[in-house]
């Protein structure tokens, strides 16, 4: 059953893509606490460096939702960097609803020149989007 | 090469159920070629199974590895430890690496993770498409080199049918050409049309699948 959504303060994993910082902006790995959200920031130098089996990985070890930050499609530095990233969060989210498991605990936000603070509010973004279906179940049950 | 694909997740999940500790074994040959089978695709899976098994409440513990090839004794030998201390094994390797891996283990319950589908080539990234249907009589000589028995829907030797399509596509579908449509073309290309005039001996399927198992045997190369 889901928590009160009072109590509840899910842990969302965040790959961000490096090209996506503001020119200015310190790139940044470790926690950023948010208005009732805990974010974790994993910086990647292309969104296509994330692979299926790492979001399945992040999300078995209790991360209670995923935020993929990419560039625009149009604007990945890589080409199709960007574009393939979004293919391929929108199949891990097939599998996860074939399995029977919140499809919704994966997202993606698109973005360029952005700073710490506005990759982190996608975070809450997706916080918002898990909050109704409460923290991650499988939280302390696979190792 | 040989291709598979993942059986559905919910018959994944149906085989594991009440198992304790479970062996996924990949195999880093044909199926990881075709994104089925290999190492991310077992490490994709496991965590995937884990969690809908925990889910449910039923959960199991799954070790992994992935073969250099698992249709091969010897590699098999490497995993005999971690298989003796598991109550199954999954495999998403082919039919051929599955039965072999089953063949080695008769003792523990073993369950076939894909489904083997075809003899394909990566057309394009994403795309597998059939080239052979190992007929046991090969005539890639005499449709110069396209093959109407797995690329041709009713495999006729003697096509085109009336369900080509104008856009030179098969009946069956916009995106599978016809194959006899691609011979005639190669053959007018090369100014040899009359070839395919030529009377043709009975093709030999008794050396195909239908033919029954097939057993090669080589006398020179036996121990």
């Amino acid at each position: 059953m889901a928590a009160p959504a009072n109590k509840f303060q899910p842990r969302i994993t965040v790959l961000y893509c490096r090209q996506c910082l503001a020119a200015d902006a310190q790139p940044f790995e470790g926690r950023r606490p948010g208005q009732g959200f805990a974010a974790q920031l994993v910086l990647l130098p292309c969104s296509s460096k994330m692979q299926v089996h790492n979001l399945m990985r992040i999300l078995e070890k209790g991360a209670d939702g995923l935020q993929l930050v990419a560039c625009p499609d149009n604007a990945c530095q890589h080409l199709v960097g960007s574009m393939r990233a979004g293919k391929r969060l929108a199949y891990a989210q097939g599998l996860l609803q074939q399995a029977g498991l919140e499809p919704e605990r994966l997202g993606l936000a698109r973005g360029q020149g952005l700073s710490l603070e506005s990759i982190t509010e996608m975070a809450g973004q997706r916080a918002e989007a898990v909050r109704p279906l409460g923290p991650n179940p499988l939280k302390g049950v696979s190792s | 090469m040989i291709t598979a694909e993942w059986k559905p997740i919910p018959e994944l999940v149906g085989y594991l159920r009440g198992h304790q500790k479970v062996l996924l074994l990949g195999c880093a040959t044909c199926v990881a070629e075709c994104a089925a089978g290999g190492e991310r695709e077992v490490e994709t899976l496991a965590p995937l199974l884990r969690m809908a098994l925990a889910k449910e409440g039923s959960p199991v513990e799954i070790i992994t590895g992935t073969l250099e090839r698992q249709c091969e004794p010897e590699f098999i030998e490497p995993f005999v430890p971690a298989a003796e201390g598991v109550d199954a094994i999954m495999s998403l390797a082919c039919g051929i690496g599955m039965q072999l891996l089953a063949e080695r283990f008769p003792q523990i319950a073993f369950y076939p993770g894909v489904n083997t589908t075809s003899l394909s080539l990566r057309e394009a990234p994403g795309l597998w498409t059939t080239r052979c249907a190992a007929c046991g009589d090969c005539v890639l000589g005499e449709t110069f080199g396209l093959c109407p028995v797995s690329r041709c829907a009713k495999s006729l030797l003697n096509g085109p049918c009336g369900g080509t399509r104008t856009s030179g596509s098969c009946e069956i579908s916009e995106d599978t050409p016809c194959i006899w449509n691609l011979i005639v073309e190669r053959a007018k290309a090369r100014g040899q049309l009359d070839r395919l005039s030529a009377v043709r001996r009975p093709k030999d399927w008794s050396n195909s699948p239908a033919g029954g198992p097939k057993r090669m045997l080589r006398e020179d190369l036996r121990p």
